[in-house]
C-alpha cells in the first residue's frame, strides 16, 4: 500500500529537522505543511497508509483528519513541545516530544509501518503464462468477445473473467491491443491471422 | 516536499521541481528571475498567483488537492492554460518521441518484426490521444467557455459529466507500451537509443498525469460545481 508522511507544524525548524532525521533512515516522501488548514487540500487521497505528525496542543483539521480516517489507515502521531499532555482533544496513537532522539523517532515508524502491514501481500507464481492462459489470450487477441471465448474453449464466462485478470496481472498488458502485440511477438498468433488495421 | 507559497523565491522553485520549466513557460515565463518572488514575477507577467500556485503546486504534489477557496480564478483562465499544454505535446513532445523511436527502429538490424508492432502500436495510441486532445479542444473547452459566458445550462441537458469522458484508456495504452518494451520485447536495438525513448515516455507520462489531474481535480470540479448552482 502506497504510504504518505505529513508533518504538520508551524515550526520551520521542526519540520524540516524531523524530516531530515527520518529521510536519512527511511526512503519516503514527506509533505510539511505549516498549517493544519492546508490539510483540507489533500483529504482527497484515499487507499493509503497515511501517517500524520502533529504539532500537539494546537486546534488540529479534525475535518481533514476524519476524512482520511475513512478511506485511509491512518497513524497519528502528537508532536508535544516538553511534556506528553493528554488533555488535547485529538486522540494521538503514538507521542514524540521535541527531545525525542533520532532513534526513538525511526523505532516508531518501523512500529507504524509493522501495524500497517498486517495486510496479507499475495504473491503471484513465477509469472508465465499457463497453457489455458494462453489459449485465452489468442482468443482475444482475434477480437473475440468474453461470451464468445467462453463457448469456444466450453468454460464459464466467469472463468474468462479470472483468467483475463490473471494474465494482466502476469503480463502488465491491459489493453487488447497491448495484448495482441504480446501474442503477435511470442508467436501465439500469426500475424495474417488479424486485421492490424482494426486491432493494434 | 513543501507547498510552494508566494513568498518563495521562482527561481527556488526551479531548483526544487525542475520539471516545471516547461509548466511556467506555458504561462509565458522564462528564465532570468533574479531575486524575485514567485508573486512578483506573477504580476509582472499579469498572471493570477493563486491560480499559477495551484497548477505548480499540483505538478508538484500528487496529493495535492486545492480547496474550493483556492479555485477562485476563472475557469476561462485555466482552459488556456490546458489548451497551450496540449499545442506543448502535439507539436512538440510526440513528434520528438516519434523522432526517438525511429532512431531506435533504424539502430535495429535484423529480426526488428517486434520492433515494427511496437511501432504499431504507438501509432496507434498517438491516434487515440490525439482523439482525446482534439474531443476537449473542440468540445469539452468550448462548452465550459460557453457556459460560463451565458450562465445558463444547455437545453438538451448534457453537463460535464458526459462530454468529458474519462482519461484512463489513452493511460492504459501508454503504461502496456512501456511494459512491452521493458518485460517482453527481444532487445534487438541500439541500449542507448532506446533508453532515451524510454525516458521521454516516463516524463510524458508523468506529465499526462499531472495534466489530467489539474483537468479532473480543478477544471471538472469547478464546473461541476457551477453546472449544480445554474440548476437551482
Amino acid at each position: 500500500m502506497k504510504e504518505n508522511v505529513f508533518i504538520i507544524h508551524r515550526s520551520e525548524i521542526i519540520r524540516k529537522g524531523l524530516a531530515l532525521i527520518l529521510q536519512e533512515y527511511f526512503k519516503m516522501e514527506i509533505t510539511q505543511l505549516n498549517s493544519a488548514k492546508d490539510l483540507s487540500s489533500f483529504a482527497g487521497i484515499s487507499n493509503s497508509t497515511t501517517i500524520l505528525i502533529l504539532e500537539a496542543g494546537v486546534e488540529q483539521n479534525t475535518k481533514a483528519i476524519e476524512q482520511l480516517q475513512k478511506n485511509n489507515d491512518v497513524f497519528l502521531v502528537g508532536f508535544f513541545s516538553e511534556t506528553i499532555n493528554e488533555s488535547a482533544g485529538v486522540q494521538y496513537d503514538y507521542h514524540l516530544t521535541q527531545y525525542s532522539s533520532a532513534i526513538q523517532i525511526q523505532k516508531l515508524i518501523q512500529v507504524i509501518r509493522q501495524a500497517g502491514s498486517k495486510q496479507k501481500n499475495h504473491l503471484l507464481e513465477n509469472g508465465e503464462l499457463t497453457s489455458r492462459e494462453k489459449d485465452v489470450i489468442k482468443l482475444i487477441a482475434l477480437g473475440l468477445a468474453n461470451k464468445e471465448i467462453a463457448d469456444k474453449l466450453f468454460i464459464s464466462i466467469h472463468t474468462v473473467i479470472s483468467h483475463r485478470k490473471n494474465i494482466t496481472e502476469k503480463l502488465g498488458i491491459k489493453s487488447i491491443s497491448g495484448l495482441t502485440v504480446y501474442a503477435i511477438m511470442n508467436n501465439l498468433l500469426d500475424i495474417q491471422d488479424i486485421n492490424p488495421e482494426e486491432l493494434i | 516536499m513543501e507547498l510552494f507559497s508566494q513568498e518563495d523565491k521562482m527561481s527556488s522553485l526551479i531548483s526544487r521541481n525542475y520539471t516545471l520549466l516547461p509548466v511556467i513557460n506555458r504561462f509565458g515565463i522564462r528564465l532570468g528571475f533574479k531575486e524575485k518572488t514567485i508573486a512578483e514575477v506573477c504580476r509582472e507577467n499579469d498572471i493570477n498567483t493563486d491560480f499559477f500556485l495551484a497548477i505548480v503546486n499540483t505538478y508538484t504534489d500528487e496529493n495535492y488537492f486545492p480547496e474550493a477557496e483556492l479555485l477562485s480564478f476563472s475557469p476561462v483562465l485555466l482552459i488556456d492554460y490546458l489548451k497551450n499544454t496540449h499545442r506543448y505535446y502535439i507539436e512538440y513532445v510526440l513528434p520528438k518521441i516519434e523522432q526517438l523511436l525511429n532512431q531506435v527502429l533504424l539502430s535495429c538490424k535484423d529480426n526488428c518484426s517486434s520492433l515494427k508492432m511496437i511501432s504499431t502500436f504507438y501509432q496507434k495510441y498517438k491516434a487515440e490521444l490525439l482523439l482525446h486532445l482534439q474531443l476537449e479542444d473542440e468540445k469539452v473547452f468550448p462548452y465550459i467557455i460557453d457556459l460560463y459566458k451565458h450562465k445558463k445550462l444547455n437545453t438538451n441537458g448534457s453537463s460535464i459529466e458526459v462530454i468529458e469522458n474519462e482519461h484512463t484508456n489513452v493511460e492504459v495504452k501508454l503504461s502496456d507500451l512501456k511494459s512491452l518494451i521493458i518485460r517482453h520485447m527481444p532487445p534487438n536495438y541500439d541500449d542507448n537509443t532506446m533508453n532515451e525513448f524510454l525516458t521521454a515516455l516516463f516524463q510524458f507520462e508523468n506529465d499526462l498525469n499531472d495534466h489530467a489531474r489539474i483537468e479532473d481535480h480543478i477544471l471538472i470540479t469547478q464546473v461541476l460545481e457551477f453546472e449544480k448552482e445554474l440548476r437551482k
